[in-house]
């Protein structure tokens, strides 16, 4: 009962002093927002790169390997088996001469080509999706050694583009570690700062308080609550400026460069309100714990 | 020589041989021998750095000695573990020069803080805030603010306001140093009837008038030392008859 009245009594103070104080709390909402938009803002381009990058992976991960004309349908199946058998290998998925020219019939682009070839120029491919795009090299290797590949046009590898996309994905990752790092060590100090000069202000109360014996957690417990309580309406207020832009800049965007496989996700906004909110609470909990520290110390 | 008065009744506090030195080295108290029974009035005397407050921080732990055994209640300060602390202090009233009021909060919810701090109900916070109030005189103020009140309604607020939580000990230090004489006295007398219903209480003053009206038990300190404790003492040590006659 003690603990749900001293509880009550944080939910209670907190409140309170974040409205007595309006000033300190408007300012550290606004810090928090600022911080929440820059990170909800890399969130947001790091998925659109993504969806991106996504689609020219699944893409680029299947390799096509075109089989001589005269290859015998059992060494097909032999090698169709050991690719099978390599842990990297997904699927391998054989299609024959006819399927590949009755593919190739179905699409419109080709009515005019189709009219005039005789017989079936298309070879026979086998379709291998590899698990991660570095196995690719190794697998078109593989395909080049085999006895019944079509020496024209063994694959379809695209070497480059692959290293080049792998090297992108990399630098991308680190970029945005990097930056969540960055964003995360200035949120937590200028948070704490903000704090701090909140609690400053009360250092009379703290002291009063510590002075007629309440524990270092019921000193602290009103900071904190009202840490997470700044947090979730700075997160509020970054996620409806982030959401407010989202479809407006994924619109403009395509609009612009078409080509680009980008699309609004609402799936997506549900992720980024959850981790928005989340990082605005533990933001302001964490701030106001530091901030408060030196001053609640028995 | 210092001869230390009988007591009938356990100590509530016991400085034995305690040092509070410095950082910087200066030893703000030396040696300090002194034993408080239950229920005794003392007061604490002595020039601006003689060492008054530093003997009151150890007392309400907000600072440990350097050497020696201090005990409050019959638990040694010096090995008193961080999260004893607050338990500890719930069982003193401390009483400060600038009163140190919560400006932004009314007279009864400064002093219903202090209980709240503990956790206590609703019920038990409005009776015995009202009760506190009460016998401080400030029945009927509940809703003003501090900047509303004089000096020592203030002083009142705040006394009533270390009294709510029912404590043992009374720390005093300098209650009356922001106040004219005639309040002074008003505060004085709320001090004794506190004294008088059994808690025992330990004020740090300046106020030679008080001390040689009230005749209570004064230690005398000095460069960090006790140099004088008298059973019914006064401000400045007494002269001997002979040499008042000789005035």
């Amino acid at each position: 009962m003690k603990l749900f009245r001293q509880l009550l009594f944080a939910f209670g103070s907190a409140w309170q002093n974040f409205w007595r104080n309006l000033a300190v709390s408007v300012a550290a909402v606004v810090s928090i927002a600022l911080i929440l938009i820059l990170a909800g803002t890399s969130l947001l381009l790091g998925h659109a790169l993504g969806q991106v990058l996504d689609s020219y992976r699944h893409r680029v991960s299947v390799l096509t390997i075109s089989v001589a004309d005269k290859t015998p349908l059992a060494s097909v199946y032999d090698f169709e088996g050991q690719l099978q058998a390599r842990p990297e290998v997904v699927s391998v998925h054989f299609v024959t001469k006819e399927e590949e020219l009755k593919s190739f019939a179905s699409d419109p682009r080709n009515q005019q080509l189709i009219e005039q070839i005789e017989g079936n120029p298309l070879p026979a491919k086998i379709e291998v999706k590899v698990a991660r795009l570095d196995d690719v090299k190794r697998i078109d290797a593989l395909a080049r050694q085999w006895r019944g590949v079509d020496r024209t046009d063994p694959t379809d590898y695209k070497g480059d583009f692959i290293t080049n996309m792998l090297r992108l994905s990399t630098w991308l990752t680190i970029a945005g570690l990097g930056m969540l790092a960055v964003l995360t060590v200035a949120s937590v100090v200028i948070v704490m700062n903000t704090i701090r000069t909140a609690v400053y202000h009360r250092r009379q109360e703290i002291e009063l308080m510590k002075l007629v014996g309440a524990t270092e957690w019921f000193v602290r417990g009103p900071f904190v609550v009202e840490g997470v309580m700044t947090g979730v309406i700075a997160a509020s207020l970054a996620l409806g400026l982030l959401l407010a832009a989202y479809r407006p800049f994924v619109e403009r965007f395509r609009a612009e460069l078409f080509f680009l496989p980008l699309s609004y996700d609402p799936r997506f906004v549900h992720v980024l309100a959850q981790d928005l909110l989340v990082a605005g609470a533990a933001l302001g909990a964490l701030g106001s714990y530091v901030g408060v520290r030196r001053f609640v110390r028995l | 020589m210092l001869i230390a008065p009988e007591f009938n009744s356990r100590p509530v506090i016991s400085f034995q041989h305690v040092w509070k030195t410095y950082p910087n080295g200066t030893d703000a108290l030396r040696d300090i021998c002194l034993t408080v029974p239950e229920g005794d009035f003392l007061f604490l005397v002595g020039a601006s750095g003689a060492g008054k407050s530093s003997l009151v921080r150890l007392l309400i732990r907000e600072e440990k000695p350097t050497r020696g055994r201090l005990f409050v209640h019959g638990q040694e300060l010096r090995s008193l573990r961080r999260r004893r602390l607050p338990q500890f202090r719930r069982q003193i009233g401390l009483v400060f020069q600038d009163f140190k009021l919560l400006p932004r909060m009314t007279v009864h919810e400064n002093v219903a803080f202090a209980l709240q701090a503990l956790g206590e109900s609703r019920r038990v916070i409005a009776h015995q805030a009202g009760a506190a109030l009460e016998t401080v005189g400030l029945a009927g103020m509940e809703r003003s603010y501090p900047n509303e009140l004089s000096g020592g309604e203030q002083q009142r607020v705040a006394i009533a306001r270390a009294l709510v939580h029912r404590p043992r000990l009374f720390i005093a230090d300098e209650p009356t140093g922001n106040l004219d004489p005639a309040t002074a006295w008003e505060i004085m007398q709320i001090f004794l009837r506190i004294n008088a219903a059994g808690v025992t209480v330990v004020m740090a003053t300046h106020n030679r008038e008080i001390v040689d009206v009230m005749r209570r038990r004064v230690v005398a300190i000095e460069r960090g030392q006790i140099i004088r404790d008298d059973r019914y003492g006064t401000y400045h040590e007494a002269l001997p008859a002979a040499a008042v006659r000789l005035r």
